[in-house]
């Protein structure tokens, strides 16, 4: 790892077995099977931190425990599988482009570690930085779309607005004949903005911590969480009860209700985010396009299926059951921007939890009660930020000192009353 | 797509409705904390199980309704007007 | 048997069946890789090739391996084909229509020569997630690698060119809807349409009948009695071609119901209608699901080479379309599927070479490629080989049970029965009958349905005691074989795939299913899933109950997005002056739902006209809401973050409004009308948040106030009539209103006649600056007064001027707007607006954050100057200290034409917000220019001397 202080000194693991072109060639001509992605455990009676969640941020929180601070007896539980929750069922766009400095700079940090995140698992995340277009269909929301760029460029962020001309080369599916009913007036583009495989991200981090020692407990629910005086102590599973004094909250869709846990009140609200994926046809769309105005996103896969996304359901829910009215909307939408492509058939729907707050931006850091720390509130950006949210909550962690790129973050700042500005920006989505 | 049984119109669809989310009470302004205020402000319950909740009854007789809902089933068990509750 | 023949001579084409349903006097013409084909009406462009000889389809996704045809269904996955400009076209289900063009996909250069084949040979290398280990470096090279992996992206093609569809929607409200047209799925319909109920009958094939259609002669009586019987009843709607796709909270239903013309009722719409598709959604008492049962594949050696299919597909190819689907057969049969098969094959004069009986331990291990990868022979379990070019399977079923899932059931696999069966956790308001519920004769499945329709139209409940129960047959358990071989026929997924991915750790079927993409492809894992369990069980030692299947997620059919969009309805509102705004050049200005002019060519002249003479705008689009009542000075007190009390009648004030975290929401101006009434302006985009707000706060906290509000937005026409002569101008046209600055003074507002429309409100304001009086007239009148203005005040000069022109004027002004000069997080302190806020009331929306943040570190709005006058900085150009410290931006910025330089509002930091401060603008070109901090927001007339003249 860059910037990674004692590089590998929390090794305690087996060395994993290396994946290259001339691996695969060597196991496909014998036949051979590969070792295992990652291993099973027992549960032991006890860790030094326990990482609720194995997910993106979960599972990156452990790994780079174990690679920058060395830190010992690591556990990451889940009561799924790796990667079962949102971080295997989010639209996989990543992007810097944000409205607030802080709000750059962190996600920026985020697509620098993914750039090279395949290389530093070695495992293959199809990072493809295919372009970003978050489209302007009104006066006020190219103003917004300028902001942005504005501060993007003071950041050193690759963002500028560009009009229909430029878009259309871009885009050539696109309608930006102007006789719409949301004309395409223009866009905010981000070059370095792409998808990330995120079921590959989720399984390298895991396979990386697994070969760091870090044990990975999948089926593994949590029960409860003892607190003595305002200490954290330990956590009680379907599987038995593990002393700890450090516990991580890193679930997306149950902030709340693992926090209830401690008692610890949490200003999230839980809506359902749905999202769909066509059949697959040829190549036909090289960028990823955002319309905040439509609700709608949508990029193509390698496989040549579309992936769609929307804004969250409108009210909230901890049901992943989908609706009509979401396909519905959405196609509607899409075939406003895309007017040529209603033969294209929708495949499949699902839904993902996003724990909404109030400002748009994540609640990370430590709580009133000690040893339990938060990284949720993740809303719609959570996978964007995976990597940057493990190496600064591991740094949390191991240092017991707030990273400086997540000291905005905190959940003390809404009884202080210190929003984030993302806010400002809240309708332009992803 | 649920239905909320609005009192005044009977079963609609939701999307009749807009969701105003949990009821809260609001605290006297004039003798709240800033930390009562901003838990009214921002905090939310967000249980999995039964919830009380606003909803407005947008594209219908425009009443606000306080409706009784699963949050993890979305059956929707009461709803009643708000006025005067 | 050859891959292609030219122009079609029907040498498969077996004489006529008891149950075909192709009508051999009516031939048509399409074209199937350029090359003209016949077939006769009722033929799926699959039984028309078929019948020409033509035996391959497709390719694989990875392999490109040639296939044929599986199950001659709508699932087949070998037979996804291109037709015109539509994509991914169900081969095997669609029916010919005349002057089709039918390409193949996914082959290149051609079916025949394909490149990519050479994939075949490098497969032990591509195992599943092979991609996941290689390309990680060099990093700057797996952007090439990536295109490459990009072209084998599999489907069909979209065009840029294709005319947007004809789509369609449309409710229904049956008491019964019933998914499924088979015998089950007709008995449960009459049975409920029996018992009184609405029903609506949707069936995916273009007949209804199920596996009665190619069924024997006994099933084709009882067919015949069915449908006569679903026919002659009155209470039944039948949807063919249709298909219910997602079962959704509360018995809301989607059916997607596709238009052929061959289909007796299955057109919609007016005659010559070219809705394609049409969405119902449909509100069910109760739903029943019989969709029958599909039939699974047999995974060993060689399973997807052309001439291997299912015995469905066989009998479903001799007994619809009369085709012959080979010359030789081995039959493998583990049941009467597979037997009725055999009979059929030894009927048409296939020749079955060896039946092959589960039943009796026998076992097909491998099917032998011949020219083209199509089947050459079969090696059975003994050893021996068979030549054949016809291999068909008759494992056993897969329970499609993808809307119990949808309705909340967990199906439960039945070991005995070797498939999943419901798992009884259905809501009250769904029932299961036909083979998905169990098996029986037919006799025994038409009369379980019949109670089950029954139980359906009288509501009983599908938990109730004594519902109808079906028994269950022992079955063998077939999935895999002693050999690996093709388990996803979509995404290419051999089991050996499958077992490598487990022996990694990807050993949960969800793990499993993203790792391999195994049930991910077109034909969603109806055919795939259950394999895929089977051999993810045997590979951890679990079994199929242990291990479970993947969630069965919406739509069960695919569904294009054109019929999911339906016909566009995006509404747009315009005020009554639109054909004059239209008939002058009015440049277009999209406002929300609101469309508006923008200018009328030269917004700059429009600015100087209202300066020196008078100029009318439409305002239509402010929010208007009529408030009446005793208590609407309390509401506005509330509301408003200023005070209301003591607003004399004919008097009229400007208020903001803050949300309870004291974040800017709204403004604009009240006028106090009469007793105990009030007429409040919004607005364009607030008005409806308004209205919400006051009814959320008169409804639920303050329930005992009287007040009564009507939003009255469209009912009036609103104009700004703003300039020096704007008195003079509606003093032409209103003579029972006395206007003269005494009488009528400024912030005041009068009741009274214009151009002869009796009922208008007149406020005298002054958003331009100028002396100005914004009028609202009963909305049918608008036009007329609009034009009357124009007429009546020729010779002083009055012309229209647009938005452009306004926003210009108020930024002169220094009048903010609440959202481009205000952000998700401005307070009213940040807007500078500390004069306007009472914090000694008692109460009102957001006081306590008000309070609290007073003087505190928020970003001020302030009134800028570039200090280079010609120099006007775009919207949104940062303001920033030393190099990169972002400490404001500007919000609105014009050249103004009145003071001959470039005006600004801007957020700046509280240190910086003094007046005479100067600060550095950055501008997107990156130029930095130095602005300086105004006294007043407003450029021009600060003391609002022209306003009030």
């Amino acid at each position: 790892m860059r910037n990674a202080n004692g590089k590998l000194n929390g090794y305690r693991g087996r060395k994993p077995a290396r994946y290259s072109a001339f691996d695969l060639v060597r196991y496909g001509i014998r036949h051979g099977q590969w070792p295992r992605v990652w291993r099973e455990h027992d549960l032991s009676p006890t860790y030094d931190v326990v990482i609720v969640g194995a997910g993106i941020h979960g599972l990156a929180t452990a790994y780079y425990l174990a690679v920058n601070h060395g830190v010992g007896r690591i556990a990451v539980v889940d009561r799924g599988y790796v990667g079962g929750g949102n971080s295997g069922r989010n639209t996989a766009i990543v992007r810097s482009n944000y409205l607030t400095p802080e709000g750059v700079r962190f996600y920026d940090r985020s697509l620098d570690l993914y750039e090279h995140l395949s290389a530093d698992l070695n495992f293959n995340v199809m990072f493809s930085q295919r372009g970003h277009l978050t489209l302007a269909h009104t006066d006020a929301s190219l103003r917004t779309m300028a902001w942005r760029a504005e501060v993007n460029k003071v950041e050193g962020i690759d963002s500028s607005v560009i009009g229909p001309e430029e878009i259309k080369k871009l885009v050539p599916y696109l309608d930006t004949s102007g006789r719409t009913r949301y004309p395409v007036l223009g866009a905010l583009y981000h070059p370095p903005g792409g998808t990330v495989r995120h079921d590959a991200v989720n399984w390298g981090y895991a396979r990386g911590a697994d070969a760091r020692g870090v044990e990975i407990h999948q089926s593994t629910e949590v029960l409860g969480i003892d607190v003595v005086g305002d200490k954290v102590t330990g956590v009680r599973t379907n599987r038995g009860r593990i002393s700890t004094p450090v516990v991580v909250n890193c679930t997306a869709g149950h902030a709340t209700l693992l926090s209830d846990m401690v008692g610890v009140k949490m200003p999230v609200i839980t809506h359902p985010l749905q999202a769909a994926v066509t059949e697959p046809v040829k190549m036909f769309l090289d960028t990823v396009v955002v319309s905040g105005t439509l609700h709608v996103y949508v990029s193509q896969t390698d496989r040549g299926e579309l992936v769609f996304g929307a804004s969250t359901d409108p009210y909230a829910s901890y049901s992943m059951r989908g609706s009509l009215e979401f396909t519905e909307e959405l196609a509607g939408h899409i075939l406003e921007l895309m007017p040529s492509i209603g033969k294209l058939r929708l495949l499949r729907q699902w839904s993902g939890l996003c724990d909404m707050t109030p400002d748009f931006s994540p609640i990370m850091g430590t709580t009133p009660v000690e040893g339990f720390l938060v990284d949720v509130g993740w809303g719609t950006y959570g996978f964007k930020a995976g990597p940057v949210a493990g190496e600064t909550m591991a740094e949390l962690i191991a240092t017991k000192k707030t990273p400086e790129l997540i000291a905005p973050f905190d959940l003390a700042r809404f009884a202080e009353g210190r929003l984030v500005g993302e806010k400002g920006a809240a309708s332009v989505g992803h | 797509m649920i239905r909320i049984p609005c009192p005044f119109c009977g079963p609609r669809n939701s999307n009749e409705f807009a969701y105003k989310g949990e009821s809260k009470r609001r605290p006297d302004p004039a003798t709240a904390t800033a930390e009562e205020w901003r838990a009214y402000l921002y905090d939310h319950d967000n249980p999995e199980g039964w919830v009380r909740e606003g909803w407005y009854h947008r594209a219908g007789c425009r009443r606000y309704l306080k409706v009784e809902r699963h949050t993890l089933t979305n059956e929707v068990r009461s709803a009643e007007p708000a006025v005067g509750a | 048997m050859t891959a292609t023949m030219k122009s079609g001579v029907a040498t498969r084409r077996l004489p006529p069946q008891e149950g075909e349903v192709i009508d051999r006097g009516a031939a048509l013409t399409f074209s199937w890789a350029g090359h003209s084909h016949r077939a006769y009406r009722g033929d799926t462009i699959v039984s028309a090739l078929l019948a020409a000889g033509v035996t391959v389809f497709s390719r694989g996704f990875k392999y490109h391996r040639p296939r044929g045809v599986l199950s001659a269904s709508s699932l087949d996955p070998g037979c996804l084909l291109q037709v015109g400009d539509e994509p991914n076209v169900r081969g095997a289900h669609r029916r010919v229509e005349p002057g089709m063009e039918v390409h193949p996909q996914n082959v290149w250069p051609s079916l025949r020569y394909d490149v990519k084949s050479a994939n075949q040979l490098v497969g032990r290398f591509l195992g599943a997630g092979f991609y996941y280990k290689t390309f990680m470096k060099p990093e700057r090279l797996w952007p090439a690698y990536e295109q490459v992996l990009k072209r084998f992206a599999t489907g069909g093609r979209v065009s840029a060119h294709s005319p947007h569809g004809y789509y369609d929607k449309r409710y229904a409200h049956p008491d019964v809807l019933v998914a499924g047209g088979g015998p089950a799925g007709m008995a449960a319909a009459v049975a409920a349409a029996d018992a009184g109920a609405g029903v609506l009958l949707v069936e995916e094939e273009y007949e209804l009948g199920g596996h009665l259609r190619w069924g024997d002669a006994t099933e084709r009586v009882a067919l015949a009695e069915l449908r006569a019987a679903v026919g002659a009843h009155p209470g039944i709607e039948v949807l063919t071609n249709s298909v219910v796709t997602g079962r959704y909270d509360d018995n809301w239903v989607a059916v997607l119901q596709r238009r052929h013309p061959d289909v007796t009722g299955g057109g919609f719409g007016p005659a010559g209608s070219r809705v394609q598709e049409r969405l119902v959604k449909a509100r069910a008492g109760a739903l029943v699901v019989a969709p029958g049962l599909v039939e699974r594949p047999y995974v060993f050696d060689g399973n997807d080479r052309p001439g291997v299919m299912l015995s469905t597909a066989a009998r479903r190819l001799v007994n619809l379309w009369a085709v012959k689907p080979g010359d030789r057969a081995v039959v493998f049969t583990a049941n009467a599927a597979g037997d009725a098969a055999v009979t059929d094959l030894q009927r048409v004069g296939v020749d079955v070479a060896r039946v092959v009986d589960a039943r009796r331990g026998g076992d097909v291990v491998s099917a032998i490629g011949g020219r083209n990868g199509a089947v050459a022979a079969v090696e059975l379990a003994d050893g021996t080989k068979v030549d054949c070019d016809l291999l068909v399977t008759a494992v056993g079923w897969t329970a499609p049970t993808s809307l119990l899932n949808m309705s909340g059931d967990k199906p439960l696999y039945e070991p005995r029965a070797a498939r999943f069966l419901p798992g009884g956790r259905l809501p009250d308001t769904v029932y299961v009958t036909g083979g998905i519920a169990g098996d029986g004769s037919l006799d025994e499945l038409v009369a379980h349905a019949r109670a089950i329709g029954a139980a359906a139209a009288a509501g009983e409940g599908s938990r109730a005691a004594g519902a109808p129960t079906l028994g269950v047959d022992a079955h063998p358990a077939l999935f895999k074989g002693r050999t690996h071989g093709m388990v996803d026929f979509s995404e290419d997924i051999s089991s050996k795939d499958l077992v490598a991915a487990a022996k990694e750790g990807y050993d949960s079927i969800e793990l499993m299913k993203r790792y391999t993409t195994v049930t991910m492809g077109p034909s969603q894992g109806k055919l795939e899933t259950v394999n895929a369990v089977a051999v993810l069980s045997e590979a951890t030692g679990r079994t199929i109950g242990e291990t479970g299947t993947t969630v069965w997620r919406p739509p069960y059919t695919p569904i294009s997005l054109g019929a999911h969009g339906g016909r566009i309805l995006e509404p747009v509102r315009y005020s009554p002056m639109q054909p004059w705004h239209e008939a002058h050049g009015a440049r277009p200005l999209i406002a929300g739902q609101w469309i508006r002019p923008d200018h009328y060519g030269n917004p700059e002249a429009e600015v100087r006209n209202v300066r020196h003479a008078v100029g009318i705008i439409d305002v239509t689009p402010l929010g208007k809401l009529d408030l009446r009542g005793p208590d609407v000075p309390k509401l506005l007190n509330l509301l408003y973050v200023n005070k209301w009390s003591k607003l004399a009648i004919g008097g009229v004030r400007y208020g903001v409004m803050c949300a309870e975290d004291g974040v800017v929401m709204d403004d604009g101006v009240t006028g106090h009308l009469d007793e105990d009434h009030y007429f409040m302006s919004t607005t364009t985009s607030g008005a409806a948040t308004v209205w919400e707000w006051m009814e959320n706060w008169l409804q639920t906290e303050r329930p005992d106030w009287q007040v009564h509000v009507t939003p009255v937005s469209t009912a009036f026409a609103s104009v700004n009539i703003a300039g020096p002569r704007s008195r003079e101008l509606l003093g032409r046209l209103c003579t029972d209103v006395e206007l003269g600055g005494e009488d009528f003074p400024y912030m005041n507002v009068r009741k009274g006649t214009i151009a002869g429309v009796p009922g208008c409100y007149m406020w005298r304001i002054g958003f331009t600056g100028e002396l100005s009086y914004e009028i609202h007239v009963p909305a049918s009148y608008g036009l007329h007064v609009w034009e009357s203005l124009l007429r009546a005040g020729e010779d002083l000069g009055v012309d229209a001027f647009g938005v452009e022109a306004q926003r210009v004027m108020r930024l002169e002004k220094g009048h903010f707007i609440v959202s481009q000069d205000t952000d998700g997080l401005t307070k009213a302190s940040g807007a500078g607006l500390d004069w306007l806020v009472k914090l000694d009331k008692d109460d009102f929306a957001g006081k306590p954050e008000l309070v609290w943040q007073q003087g505190e570190r928020y970003q001020r709005l302030v009134g800028l100057q570039p200090v280079d006058p010609s120099v006007v900085p775009p919207e949104s150009s940062l303001i920033v200290r030393g190099e990169s410290d972002i400490v404001g931006r500007i919000t609105s910025s014009r050249r103004s034409p009145t003071l001959g330089r470039a005006i600004c509002l801007g957020f700046v930091a509280p240190e910086l917000a003094s007046a005479g401060t100067t600060v550095t603008v950055l501008l997107p070109d990156k130029r930095r220019i130095p602005a300086r901090v105004m006294e007043h927001h407003a450029h021009f007339d600060p003391e609002g001397v022209r306003l009030r003249g």
